[in-house]
């Protein structure tokens, strides 16, 4: 069976169902950066907010953001693994669907039934309201991160069955053979194929550990003399929350794969170091989240020396190749700069300087000190905010191309790169200043860093806002369109 | 698809989810003491005339109890864990007890269900925790049959440990002073224990 | 032949149910859980394959991608997990005669009956669901302060979730080497009606 045959099949447009995902995802990721500028305005206090309402809103923000991030970076996926792989449009609104029902479920269980355990729902928190939130409001939003997570669930198995019918194996499909030399040039798969591999591979494990902790979870709630060890329970929540996360960069650097070469006339070349560093990232990351556990002396101490060498390992042999062949893509190909192409390229360059400080508090002598600084927000926000959202910016402004509004786009380009640099910058001096994270009230001389903070912040979601206005008013003629060639 | 599909679905998940929910006393409880529990709250229920004797040697039968509640435990005298808590825990109760007037009028019995433990080993235990007959009986079945009635009409399970010894449910029974099972407590902490028996018995 | 493993099927069922081993599995949580009932359901399966051709046109028509079919696998293998089942099992043979027909007829036929028409993702999607939840059933066996089958001890209980962990992480394992190295059986690519492939080939995740 061809591909456009299965393409044909569905009735449903999968363009169109690629947009709409990045419909949904533009207007969250707006709204969570604005809970984001609330928070830095608080802190460097020109608007005033009870610390009560900054916890709901940081909450917020990051279990929004972090769902968001995985939403648009899946489409990322999605539209250029289809190129590749037969898989199904249906399914993949699925998954939308049951993230927009999961995400009702949870902002019900936080506004109504005044739900306020985190988003990390730390067991046994859920249970433990003091009186604060029911048990149907902890239950809500315990079914909601599983309609979340049956939805991812459905969308990587499909795409997993996709890649077997192709490619045979996960192994094939990741490019052990290319790998370690194997292959007898015999050509690898392509990248998104491998990319996407490794994203499915991480994420279906992950969910499978959230789902167990979800179930016990659920049964602590209504019998509560099931109980569990929290020490464990905790583990097993940063697996999969960690994974998740983790895995959206490696997700939207498909773009990047795709988007690059096809504006610099140029193909992406894969050779076996780009393989080999996929299946060791593909190793490490599912064993990164011990550093999250960094704090946690109950740990022993081997998994401490081991969490730091992976953690400090992690992303960087699939962040050195994408490096290195982003610069050969670009390097004299007469790329003519545009959007779409700047945006991908300033993803990569935001994940690779976001690395740096995050390899810094990776070590344990500067995660004593500075894992509760701002210091963490800033590594986090570096590779996420200008890698991961730039990555996925860029393949908005790619999917919605019409060069008359180039100009426009390049203003928003540059008011979000200026500001994202001055955003993070704040938060990353602020830290090495020892100024904790997690603070609503913030004392007169951190109040500098927060000012100069929210300035950056303010300037970045104008850019952003630009340019997913922009993405808004090209949709209507992206959906019957096709992917732009250069 | 045909017509047919919605049907069975609809017959196998109303069948499924029915049955389960019957199994759980609609989803509340999951193990079989759970579903004691629930059921004896919501009815309690009549218990055996059988035949006692204490460890004074005294026969008694818990209809002799009525119009005074009394809290129950099973017990086996040779326990080393289990059986040493609960009589911990009925001591402490009984200190407990002893400052009110309203408290004093709950009475207690450790009923043992092995068929070994004679006058001599009720009485040892007894001595352990300081247990006065009538107050506080460690008492045994008269006869095999006795026995039977007793443990199958509190639901109390016991099968052997593998090491000479048994395992059984470590609850705590309240009779009511109208004769009646009328709650199964988990064990616990006996101020609270106290709290929530003297809530069913003498409300 | 049809005959013989039918005869066989019915074989190992009266076997099954002689007291001494009916008493000998029941009188550990592990023999119970871990191979008495998997047993069971396994024998149902067997039935369904022999008597694959004799399904009714209706049945198979209404079975649509297996969904009836394996929702009912999935309320009755949690229905035998419930401590207070397993509780009643033990101590009631009425209870247990009725375990040792809907194992085999409410669960393994329809298991046997309703997967090969599952198209790949609902198989692969019935696999991640069973593997976390019998880790959850292990855990909370593990983490149960006391104990919740009457009928057995709190080290038995303790195994038992051991065991339960130790299967879903197998299980798991298997199944991702598996799809790692693209290893499915040939039965499943081609006709898993003629053998008895599907279980295996539900391992494969396509
Ligand atoms: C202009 C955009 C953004 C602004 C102004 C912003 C602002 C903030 C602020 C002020 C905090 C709290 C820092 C503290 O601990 O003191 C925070 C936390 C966080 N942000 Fe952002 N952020 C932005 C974008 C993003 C993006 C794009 C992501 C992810 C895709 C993200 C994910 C998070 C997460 C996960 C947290 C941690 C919440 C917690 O500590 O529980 N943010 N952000």
């Amino acid at each position: 069976m061809t591909i456009a045959a299965t393409a044909g099949r569905t009735a449903i447009n999968p363009r169109a169902a690629v947009l709409a995902y990045l419909a949904v995802s533009g207007i969250v990721l707006l709204l969570m950066m604005l809970l984001g500028l609330t928070m830095r305005l608080a802190q460097a206090q020109w608007i005033d907010v009870s610390p009560d309402f900054f916890y709901v809103v940081m909450t917020m923000h990051g279990a929004g953001m972090v769902g968001i991030a995985g939403l648009c970076s899946a489409a990322v996926m999605w539209h250029f693994v289809r190129r590749h792989v037969p898989v199904s449009t249906a399914v993949f609104l699925t998954n939308l669907v049951f993230f927009l029902i999961g995400a009702v479920l949870i902002l019900g269980a936080g506004f109504i039934g005044g739900f306020g355990a985190a988003w990390t729902f730390l067991f046994p928190l859920p249970a433990h309201s003091g009186g604060l939130w029911s048990v149907n409001a902890a239950a809500a939003y315990l079914v909601g991160l599983i309609f979340i997570g049956v939805g991812f669930l459905l969308l990587h198995l499909d795409i997993a069955r996709g890649i077997l019918s192709v490619y045979g194996g996960l192994g094939a499909a990741l490019g052990v053979k290319q790998a370690f030399g194997l292959a007898h040039g015999e050509e690898g798969p392509p990248p998104a194929v491998t990319a996407s591999t490794m994203a499915l591979i991480a994420n279906i494990l992950g969910i499978l550990v959230g789902a167990a902790v979800l179930i016990i979870s659920l049964v602590n709630l209504y019998v509560p003399s099931f109980t569990f060890n929290a020490l464990a329970a905790k583990n097993l929540i940063y697996y999969f929350g960690h994974t998740f996360i983790n895995v959206t960069i490696y997700m939207a650097v498909i773009a990047v794969y795709e988007i690059l070469p096809i504006y610099a006339h140029r193909a992406w070349k894969t050779n076996w170091a780009f393989y080999l560093a996929w299946v060791l990232s593909t190793v490490f990351v599912l064993t990164v989240y011990t550093h999250h556990l960094l704090m946690d002396f109950a740990m022993p101490t081997w998994t401490l020396v081991a969490g730091q060498v992976i953690s400090w390992l992690s992303g960087l042999p699939v962040l050195l190749v994408t490096a290195f062949g982003t610069l050969t893509v670009v390097y004299r190909s007469g790329l003519r700069w545009n959007p779409a192409a700047a945006l991908v390229f300033l993803g990569v360059a935001g994940w690779a300087i976001g690395v740096i400080p995050a390899i810094a508090d990776g070590t344990i002598a500067v995660n004593s000190v500075m894992h509760n600084t701002q210091w963490v927000p800033g590594h986090f926000h570096t590779y996420l905010l200008l890698g991961m959202v730039a990555m996925v910016l860029g393949f908005m402004t790619y999917l919605t191309n019409p060069q008359s509004r180039y100009g426009v786009a390049w203003l928003g380009y540059w008011l979000y790169l200026l500001g994202g640099v001055v955003f993070v910058l704040a938060f990353l001096s602020a830290g090495s200043a020892s100024v904790p994270r997690r603070y609503a009230v913030h004392v007169a001389q951190w109040l500098p860093y927060d000012r100069i903070g929210s300035i950056g912040a303010a300037c970045a979601i104008a850019g952003v806002l630009i340019l997913i206005v922009r993405f808004f008013v090209g949709m209507r003629t992206a959906a019957s369109a096709q992917d732009p060639s250069g | 698809m045909t017509r047919g599909f919605p049907v069975l679905l609809a017959f196998v998940l109303s069948i499924g989810i029915g049955t389960l929910a019957f199994e759980t006393d609609g989803f509340r409880v999951v193990t079989s003491a759970g579903a004691r529990q629930l059921s004896i709250e919501r009815a309690p229920q009549g218990v055996p005339d059988a035949q006692l004797v204490d460890q004074d040697g005294t026969p008694f039968t818990l209809a002799d109890y009525k119009g005074r509640p009394v809290l129950i435990d099973f017990i086996y005298t040779r326990c080393p864990t289990i059986c040493t808590a609960l009589g911990d825990d009925f001591a402490r109760l009984r200190q407990l007890m002893g400052g009110t007037r309203a408290h004093a009028a709950i009475d207690l019995l450790s009923i043992s269900f092995d068929p070994t433990d004679n006058r001599a080993a009720l009485r040892l235990y007894g001595d352990r925790f300081g247990a006065k007959a009538p107050r506080w009986r460690i008492a045994a079945a008269a006869d095999q049959r006795a026995r039977a009635a007793l443990l199958h009409s509190f639901g109390v399970v016991v099968i052997p440990d593998g090491l000479g010894g048994f395992i059984h449910n470590d609850a705590v029974y309240v009779v009511d002073a109208q004769g009646r099972l009328a709650r199964i407590l988990d064990s616990d902490a006996p101020d609270r224990l106290l709290a929530a028996a003297v809530q069913v018995a003498a409300p | 032949m049809n005959a013989r493993l039918l005869a066989a099927a019915t074989g190992s069922w009266l076997v099954l149910w002689l007291p001494p081993i009916r008493h000998t599995l029941e009188s550990d949580m592990v023999l119970h859980m871990a191979v008495q009932v998997p047993l069971l359901i396994m024998l149902g399966v067997l039935v369904a394959v022999v008597a694959r051709d004799r399904e009714p046109r209706w049945l198979a028509d209404a079975d649509w991608l297996g969904i009836p079919g394996i929702v009912a696998v999935v309320l009755g293998t949690s229905f035998w997990m419930l401590p207070r089942a397993l509780d009643q099992a033990v101590s009631d043979p009425w209870a247990d005669l009725i375990k040792f027909l809907s194992l085999p007829l409410l669960v393994g036929v329809p298991l046997g009956l309703s997967w090969r028409r599952m198209p790949p993702l609902g198989r692969a999607f019935i696999w991640a669901n069973f593997i976390p939840k019998l880790g959850a059933i292990g855990g909370l066996y593990l983490g149960a302060p006391t104990r919740l089958c009457a009928y057995y001890r709190l080290d038995q209980q303790e195994l038992a979730g051991w065991t339960l962990i130790a299967i879903a992480v197998a299980l798991g394992m298997t199944w991702f080497f598996a799809a790692f190295v693209g290893w499915t059986p040939s039965c499943a690519k081609q006709s898993p009606r003629r053998s008895g492939g599907f279980l295996i080939a539900a391992v494969g995740g396509n």
